[in-house]
């Protein structure tokens, strides 16, 4: 008879229990989150250090990185409903202008909220006025090669007709 | 218009698996256990999209599932709103434009518009996958505990 009656007492254990373990529960939203510094969240772009060289939207994986030209200007775009989180546009950016910030309190109602955009002012060629890259990217270049003021201004095809015509001057050429 | 302001009462979610890989779920799952206890913001967990007045959708919504996911949604009573968990759900995540997924909310959502089933308000939740805390972050946002963190961002590279 008495023992039936424990068994059924038996979970006043569990009370026992959750005597000694106290609360568990996180109060989260009235509460700092629990991050740790390895932790992968949304990532910033810098602005002042970005060249929109398009090297992060190589890599990134699920294309939350793109890069589209238009109306004389190269838009980098971030949108952050599809990242991934990998962090492979901070290893390979050149200029270090991504960086990874631990943030994940990114909800949002408003679609056009999970977007952020760099735009870039480019130059165009001198001699067909095709846009070629941003004027960043440009002065870029510049800094780490010594580039003849010649085919400073030039797209890549230019340049290579302009060296070429530049060698059929030089050897007398037909 | 906060959703908040509709549902004043406890919210119940119908969970909705549209093809994802089964992380977000587990975060749910984690959501709903005692160490993060949604159920003390009031949230509840049903079985049928009847009973619901949130869904929370997972994965980047496949083309087999689609009609499944668009019969859930208009048997949700109206207030209806869509928590999109996930960076499948939010756009497509990795598999935004591959040949056998239509790419997360937004394209279903222009489908939804074509079948005249209004949807009240879409939350985005990214994260890949969500973390526990963003859900709850989610959540209060939707009943107006917290405030919204991120905006829009237009920056302009300067020469």
């Amino acid at each position: 008879m008495s023992k039936s009656i424990l068994k059924k007492l038996g979970f006043l254990k569990a009370l026992i229990i959750a005597g000694r373990v106290g609360r568990v529960t996180r109060k989260y939203p009235f509460e700092k989150p629990l991050t740790t510094s390895e932790f992968r969240g949304k990532i910033e772009i810098d602005e002042t250090k970005c060249i929109g060289c398009g090297a992060c939207v190589n890599v990134c994986p699920s294309n939350a990185l793109t890069i589209t030209s238009r109306g004389g200007e190269i838009i980098l775009q971030y949108f952050i409903g599809r990242c991934v989180y990998c962090w492979r546009c901070i290893d390979v950016c050149p200029t270090n202008a991504i960086k990874g910030t631990s943030e994940f309190e990114l909800a949002s109602n408003n679609a056009s909220d999970l977007y952020e955009i760099v735009i870039h002012d480019t130059f165009s060629c001198k001699s067909c006025g095709r846009v070629i890259t941003t004027t960043r990217m440009r002065d870029y270049v510049l800094g780490k090669f010594q580039l003849s003021e010649n085919y400073i201004d030039l797209g890549p095809d230019c340049r290579r007709k302009a060296f070429l015509s530049a060698i059929e001057r030089r050897f007398g050429g037909s | 218009m906060r959703a908040g302001e509709f549902l004043k009462k406890s919210i119940w979610v119908f969970h909705l698996n549209t093809g994802s890989c089964n992380a977000c779920d587990i975060e749910i799952i984690d959501v709903l256990t005692p160490y993060f206890d949604a159920e003390r913001l009031g949230v509840k967990l049903v079985v049928s999209p009847r009973h619901a007045d949130v869904i929370l959708l997972t994965g980047p919504i496949t083309h087999e599932s689609l009609p499944k996911v668009i019969r859930a949604i208009e048997s949700t009573p109206r207030p209806r709103f869509i928590l999109a968990l996930g960076s499948c759900a939010c756009g497509g995540g990795i598999w935004y434009d591959t040949y056998s997924t239509i790419g997360g909310v937004p394209e279903l959502l222009k489908i939804l518009e074509k079948l005249h089933i209004k949807v009240d308000g879409v939350y985005y939740v990214p994260g890949c996958p969500v973390r526990p805390e963003s859900i709850l972050y989610a959540i209060g946002l939707f009943k107006g505990i917290v405030g919204k963190k991120i905006r829009r961002r237009v920056k302009r590279a300067i020469v």
